[in-house]
């Protein structure tokens, strides 16, 4: 029997991390999403085409209502395009099923959000326990050692029994990365992470998310407001009205 | 997932316990309705202990007639005895069959223990065979029991497992609670469930009165009822002559007739009614609760939209809420009915209302798997909306 191949036989032997930033992660091709409600039509995308490549920090701005929430959700896998294709790592993920979009989203992608969206009846460890709950086969255990390894890595570990209403925001936004890491993921899509913290609460969270970056490999797509953060990523992309401009 | 649930709905427990105390009130709401639903089904399973089919029942009324009505009565039970058609006759007290009427006593005693309350019956040699009784020990009355020193009883099994217990009813001698009468039982029949076909089987007690007594002294007061076997088929006809002859023996006591099929249906009616009502007042009830659980868990979902949009981020599939939503209910639902059996199950063990432990169990099951259903049935179009959530709207920031 043939060993099946889990990895391009290009990349055997070759230094990882170079070849890595030429692969694309995500890529959009002649993206559209229009919103239609009662009355009206919403072009919230209007043929975007762009690729996110393996390790990759690539942060997002442009005015509020322009679509990058909606480019975010699209990437993420949450809702569907109207017109064009997706591809994460390399596969059309657009005919998916619900499950298996579900195993995607489980494996491949981890979520922040600006109001970091934690579920405030489960203390923090349990909330970073999420995404490994919807990870067949894994072991109690297992998510425990995981999770609290996440927590580690954000400075929390000393909180796991605490409830999301005795931390503060950062805190909270610090629990909400440790969820995402949780899962290991390649990519980690982040909607106005720092939205809602003051700017030293917002310093810590960009540096987590730098470091993960930079020692994980791990591909962050990052909407923001704050000049100062885009900047501190390798590329920034702006958008305007649905498009990109930049 | 299981330790998960639990750990929510722990973690829930306030608004919970409010869900929690709904499903436990419609448990019991449930039970009272399986208790009068199971007791009456398993009432009307049971055999009447007499047939009457073919048994008509004369009303007879005398009027102003001043002679003596017993020795009347017994000349036209002789004729109507000899009336072809007619299988048997015999002259009872007014609380024949399906009527509304009861002569209940609590007067029999045994060696000092006193007995249940009893329906009484007069009777007389005849009335085993009109009724087609069952006799299951010892005999019916016979013209032997004129000459006993005490008045023969014949009594149903139940009277006699009530005062007697394990002993043969038979020969034993009962005692009024004043002391100044004695009966001797000579008989036992199985069952005589009289009131209705949802009647509970009673003690009864079957006194013999008959007319070719010399010491039965019948005042003329009395109403004299007549129970007659005819033969299969007879109808309007023999109905007639029937009423002919005792207007021409009595010259001019008048008699209304019924079948006890008739009587049957006329107490059915009498008997189901508050049957239908209660059955109302409780649909309506357990309609409120399915209401009031419905509202909740839709309150319950719209609540936590972020929540599932978030779980479908993490990789939750719509089937997946769907299932975590029935489930969270499930557990609750479990804790609600198991609190309510705790409560329930203390009927049976205190034994109050007289009703048998099997029918108590056998309640408490059907209410369990009633509040099952309906929590089901009240959580299923909840749970669908939960898993048709659309995780990209419902994680939107405002
Ligand atoms: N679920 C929706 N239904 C209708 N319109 C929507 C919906 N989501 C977003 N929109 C519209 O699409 C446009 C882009 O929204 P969004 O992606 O949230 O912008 P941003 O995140 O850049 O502020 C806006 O005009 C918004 O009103
Ligand atoms: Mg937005």
């Amino acid at each position: 029997m043939e060993p099946t191949l889990t990895k391009s036989p290009l990349l055997t032997g070759a230094p990882a991390a170079i070849l890595l930033k030429n692969t694309p992660m995500i890529k959009l091709l002649d993206i559209e999403k229009v919103y239609h409600t009662d009355t009206i039509e919403t072009v919230a995308l209007n043929r975007v085409n762009l690729t996110i490549n393996k390790g990759e920090f690539v942060s997002v701005m442009g005015p509020s209502g322009c679509g990058k929430s909606t480019l975010l959700s699209l990437m993420g896998l949450l809702d569907e395009p109207t017109g064009g294709t997706i591809e994460i790592d390399g596969r059309a993920v657009t005919s998916y099923s619900d499950k298996e979009l579900a195993r995607v989203r489980n494996h491949k992608i981890g979520f922040i959000f600006q109001s970091f969206h934690l579920i405030n009846d489960l203390s923090v460890l349990d909330n970073v326990e999420l995404p490994l709950l919807y990870r067949a086969g894994m072991s109690g255990k297992e998510r425990r050692q995981r999770a609290q390894a996440a927590l580690e890595k954000v400075g929390l570990i000393a909180r796991t029994k605490h409830f999301p209403s005795q931390l503060s925001g950062g805190q909270r936004q610090r629990v909400a990365i440790a969820r995402a890491l949780a899962g290991a993921p390649e990519i980690i899509l982040a909607d106005e992470p720092t939205g809602n913290l003051d700017s030293v609460m917002g310093d810590e969270i960009m540096d987590l998310l730098l470091g993960l970056n930079r020692q994980e490999g791990t591909t962050i797509v990052m909407v923001t407001h704050d000049e100062n953060m885009a900047h501190k990523t390798e590329r920034l992309i702006r958008f305007f009205d649905g498009s990109q401009v930049s | 997932m299981i330790r998960h649930l639990f750990t929510l709905i722990w973690n829930r427990k306030r608004s919970n316990f409010l869900l929690m105390s709904e499903i436990l009130l419609s448990f019991f709401v449930l039970f009272a309705v399986s208790v009068l639903l199971v007791s009456n089904y398993y009432n009307y399973r049971q055999p009447l202990g007499f047939q009457y089919e073919n048994v008509w029942e004369l009303d007879v009324n005398p009027g102003q007639d001043t002679t003596d009505h017993k020795e009347m009565l017994r000349l036209l039970v002789q004729r109507l005895q000899s009336t072809p058609g007619v299988v048997a006759v015999t002259n009872t007290s007014t609380n024949t069959p399906f009527s509304f009427s009861n002569m209940d006593t609590n007067q029999y005693t045994y060696k000092g223990k006193a007995g249940p309350q009893t329906e009484r019956y007069d009777t007389d040699d005849e009335t085993a065979k009109v009724l087609g009784l069952n006799v299951v020990a010892g005999r019916w009355f016979d013209r032997r029991d004129a000459a006993a020193t005490r008045p023969p009883i014949v009594v149903n099994q139940k009277f006699a497992e009530k005062l007697l217990g394990q002993e043969a009813p038979v020969g034993k001698v009962l005692v009024s609670n004043d002391g100044k009468r004695e009966w001797q039982i000579i008989g036992v029949v199985d069952t005589y469930r009289s009131g209705s076909d949802f009647a509970s089987n009673d003690p009864a007690v079957f006194d013999r009165r008959a007319l070719q007594d010399t010491a039965f002294k019948m005042s003329n007061n009395e109403v004299p009822v007549l129970l007659v076997r005819v033969q299969p088929g007879s109808g309007a006809v023999l109905e007639q002559r029937l009423v002919k002859e005792i207007k021409d023996i009595t010259k001019g006591w008048v008699a209304k007739v019924n079948t006890l099929t008739e009587n049957r249906h006329d107490k059915l009616k009498v008997v189901l009614t508050p049957m239908i009502a209660l059955g109302i007042i409780a649909l309506f009830l357990i309609i409120n609760v399915a209401l009031g659980l419905f509202g909740v868990l839709w309150y319950n979902i719209s609540q936590r939209k972020a929540e599932i949009g978030l779980r479908r981020a993490m990789g939750a599939t719509g089937a997946g809420i769907g299932k975590q939503f029935l489930g969270e209910m499930l557990v609750i639902t479990t804790l609600g009915v198991l609190g309510g059996m705790l409560l329930a199950a203390q009927f049976p063990l205190l034994g109050v209302f007289g009703i048998e432990p099997p029918i108590y169990v056998l309640s408490i099951l059907l209410a369990a798997l009633l509040i099952y259903i309906l929590t089901a049935v009240c959580a299923f179009q909840p749970s669908r909306i939960a898993a048709g959530i659309q995780p990209a709207v419902s994680l939107r920031e405002e």
